[in-house]
């Protein structure tokens, strides 16, 4: 519905590039969703994988010459081959998993950027991929991207895979003592959720054409990623979806019609949201829900929903 | 599971059919009731201090026209008012984006110009090629904006990054420094300029005894120092962005590490800010490029001359002005010549008509030429020395003899 839903706003709504941004921070919002939601990790850099993405497409356009839309495989690839690389990071917990991970995505820029490698990966002076840039394929990719990055999340949430994930995230130990194998799992959601991201940063190159490698590794892209999956709500479906749409709408919004009251009133949201609603957008459909069914169903017909079920801890 | 997947899948295929459905922007031959300009600008982040002067050089050209009665536009014939649309990057590429495409598809601008430096010009260029909407771009010199068969770019107010230390590198030829060391930020920007110096400095039988690049959020210099101080170097050359010309010279001082020569490339630009944070002692006697008001262009034909614009723009604190006033109001002349000389509004014939005005307009900012990548290669950035006077220091250009007002002073005392 979502990825619908953007190619009705693309015949109405002319500022294209505000819809592609929007869909890149939904399947990155998503892919929070995916490593934090259902495991408890919280990458604060991981726009590391985004940046890879981006490069990824990037490289393989314009030294293999694959057109960018197989240069988006070569984007997942890329961040899936960086998230292997930092497999040894989920070793770490909490706060130190979160700095570890932001400190290797800036290692990661400063190897991309550095300009002895400039005859491999443009160093310093950036990309230019306008003679790969096609806007309307590239937004058909972003609304690929949307209905992949729902459809994965719609599949954790109902298979044995994400109850696994929810039982690793709510006691790693007892979920082992079960028989699951807390490492494997964990694993394959990292990967997935890199892979979302570098898929995320390889459309967002494909569209913007010319970036330096600070626009791809630039960490606000992790903070407004992580601010959309808070916001709607970790662990659901619709929650990260909804933050990235709600909020990345409002950031435009505001931004373009008061500049000068822009970040008191981005703030002052974000302020109200971490006091009234720590379960985000989510916990609120949850608590309204049951109060909405009980008004629907007769007395007597069976037992009403549970409270919490579907929330971020399952 | 599966009626979720098939659901999602289905919209997917549905919505995307729709995706050819799309509305193409209509022109108008009859003459707008104004010239609608339309710019961003950084209100905080990194290049705040340096877009919000530019922002004001543009916002200064449009009420001098609009003071006149509006642009004169050749294609109609008559003066025609000028309308500012800006919007808030807050410093950031991808907010850049979204409202360069903003001002392109919704404000329909009919003319586009791309806010400080590369980095906030670089969404731009893509954008502005592909819906045909010529991109002034006033100093975004990164070198991969500039690719044969792009007619939508046009810089008007500086050389591309790689042409600013011609003129320096033959300084330290003349100079007979043997011994140069180069610390540069990993950007484009600071990159090209480093590359620049490197390449012709070997050809000229120097090798630099120190080549480093440090990333471009480095505020740490003091190990820096220490390491080029071992080199024993006879000028010592720092590219990086203000604020880390400021961290550079400010961690210089504080270490009490003397090199005979100093060059940063930003108290040349934004001569009070770094004074500000530096201090006199600090920038006396460093070297910087040579850039107006301080380089001085009073015999012009379009627009107000270096006094002139000083007097007009800030009557009561010339010294106030910086360059980057002077690249807006520079952006607003090099608009001004197109609108005069295009047959029409329409974006190719506003790039004809800069290319037809290339190589003789004389500005505030000196010679306007472009190549035909769009490129600007008619100004020349001098070397220039900052000299003590009073409280405060004065630039002076020291190199090329043709454009000296004083002799250099090295090594520096």
């Amino acid at each position: 519905m979502p990825a619908a839903g953007f190619v009705v706003a693309n015949a109405f709504y002319p500022n294209q590039q505000e819809l592609v941004m929007m869909m890149v921070y939904l399947a990155l919002a998503q892919g929070i969703n995916v490593i934090y939601g259902f495991t408890g990790y919280l990458p604060f850099g991981y726009v590391g994988f985004f940046g890879a993405g981006a490069y990824g497409l990037a490289l393989s356009v314009l030294y293999l010459h694959v057109p960018a839309g197989v240069g988006l495989l070569f984007a997942v690839l890329a961040a899936v081959a960086v998230a292997a690389l930092l497999f040894p990071l989920l070793r770490l917990e909490g706060v130190y998993f979160a700095i570890a991970s932001l400190a290797a995505a800036e290692a990661l820029y400063e190897v991309i950027s550095n300009p002895s490698l400039a005859a491999v990966t443009k160093g310093p002076y950036g990309i230019n991929l306008v003679s790969a840039y096609n806007a309307n394929a590239s937004f058909v990719a972003a609304v690929a991207l949307v209905a992949v990055s729902m459809g994965i999340v719609v599949y954790l949430r109902t298979s044995r895979l994400g109850l696994a994930l929810r039982a690793i995230r709510s006691d790693a130990v007892s979920a082992e003592f079960a028989g699951i194998n807390v490492v494997q799992r964990r694993t394959v959601a990292w990967l997935l959720s890199a892979a979302m991201a570098g898929a995320a940063g390889g459309t967002f190159a494909w569209y913007t054409s010319t970036f330096y490698p600070g626009a791809v590794f630039d960490s606000s892209i992790s903070i407004f990623a992580i601010v959309f999956a808070l916001f709607g709500g970790v662990g659901t479906t619709w929650g990260p979806a909804l933050g990235a749409v709600v909020l990345f709408g409002v950031y435009n919004a505001v931004g373009i019609s008061q500049p000068q009251y822009f970040q008191l009133i981005y703030g002052v949201l974000i302020v109200l949201l971490v006091l009234f609603l720590p379960g985000g957008l989510g916990s609120l459909v949850q608590r309204l829900a049951p109060r909405w069914r009980r008004l629907r169903r007769t007395p007597g017909r069976g037992p009403e929903a549970l409270p919490g079920v579907g929330g971020p801890d399952g | 599971m599966n009626r979720y997947l098939v659901a999602t899948a289905g919209l997917s295929l549905l919505g995307l059919s729709v995706t050819a459905c799309g509305a193409s922007p209509s022109s108008s031959s009859t003459a707008p009731r104004a010239i609608t300009v339309g710019t961003l600008y950084s209100g905080s982040g990194a290049f705040a201090t340096s877009s919000q002067p530019q922002l004001a050089g543009l916002k200064f050209w449009i009420s001098q026209e609009n003071s006149k009665g509006g642009v004169y536009v050749g294609a109609y014939h008559k003066r025609i008012h000028v309308k500012l649309v800006t919007y808030n990057d807050q410093s950031s590429a991808t907010t850049a984006a979204t409202l360069y495409t903003q001002l392109i598809t919704q404000n329909k601008v009919n003319v586009l110009v791309s806010d400080f430096g590369s980095v906030l010009t670089a969404p731009a260029v893509t954008i502005a090629q592909e819906h045909h909407q010529l991109l002034f771009d006033p100093t975004g010199t990164g070198t991969v904006f500039f690719t044969p068969g792009n007619k939508y770019i046009v810089l008007t107010a500086l050389p591309t990054s790689g042409i600013w230390p011609a003129p320096l590198v033959q300084f330290l030829l003349a100079q007979h420094i043997s011994k140069v060391a180069i610390l540069y930020d990993s950007n484009d920007f600071d990159a090209s300029q480093a590359a620049t110096v490197d390449s012709g400095l070997k050809a000229g039988g120097v090798t630099p005894v120190y080549y480093q690049a440090v990333p471009s959020a480095t505020a740490s210099y003091g190990t820096l120092i220490q390491s080029i101080k071992a080199t024993n170097p006879g000028a010592v050359l720092e590219f990086g962005y203000p604020p880390n010309d400021i961290a550079f010279l400010q961690a210089l001082r504080s270490s009490g590490v003397h090199f005979p020569m100093v060059f940063t490339a930003f108290p040349g630009q934004l001569h009070q800010l770094l004074e500000s944070n530096v201090g006199q002692a600090g920038l006396s006697y460093t070297y910087s490029y040579g850039f107006p008001p301080q380089l001085a262009y009073n015999t012009v034909n379009e627009g107000l001359g270096t006094s002139a614009f000083v007097q007009a723009f800030a009557p009561t604190d010339p010294a106030s002005v910086n360059f980057l006033d002077i690249a807006g109001y520079q952006t607003g002349l090099v608009i001004q010549a197109a609108l005069r000389h295009a047959s029409s509004l329409s974006q190719l014939a506003l790039r004809n008509a800069v290319a037809s005005v290339s190589g003789s307009l004389n500005t505030i900012d000196g010679s306007f030429k472009i190549d035909s990548q769009g490129g600007q290669v008619g100004e020349l950035l001098p070397v220039s020395q900052l000299f003590p006077s009073g409280s405060t220091t004065k630039i002076q250009m020291v190199y090329p003899p043709a454009s000296a007002t004083h002799s250099a002073v090295y090594p520096a005392p």
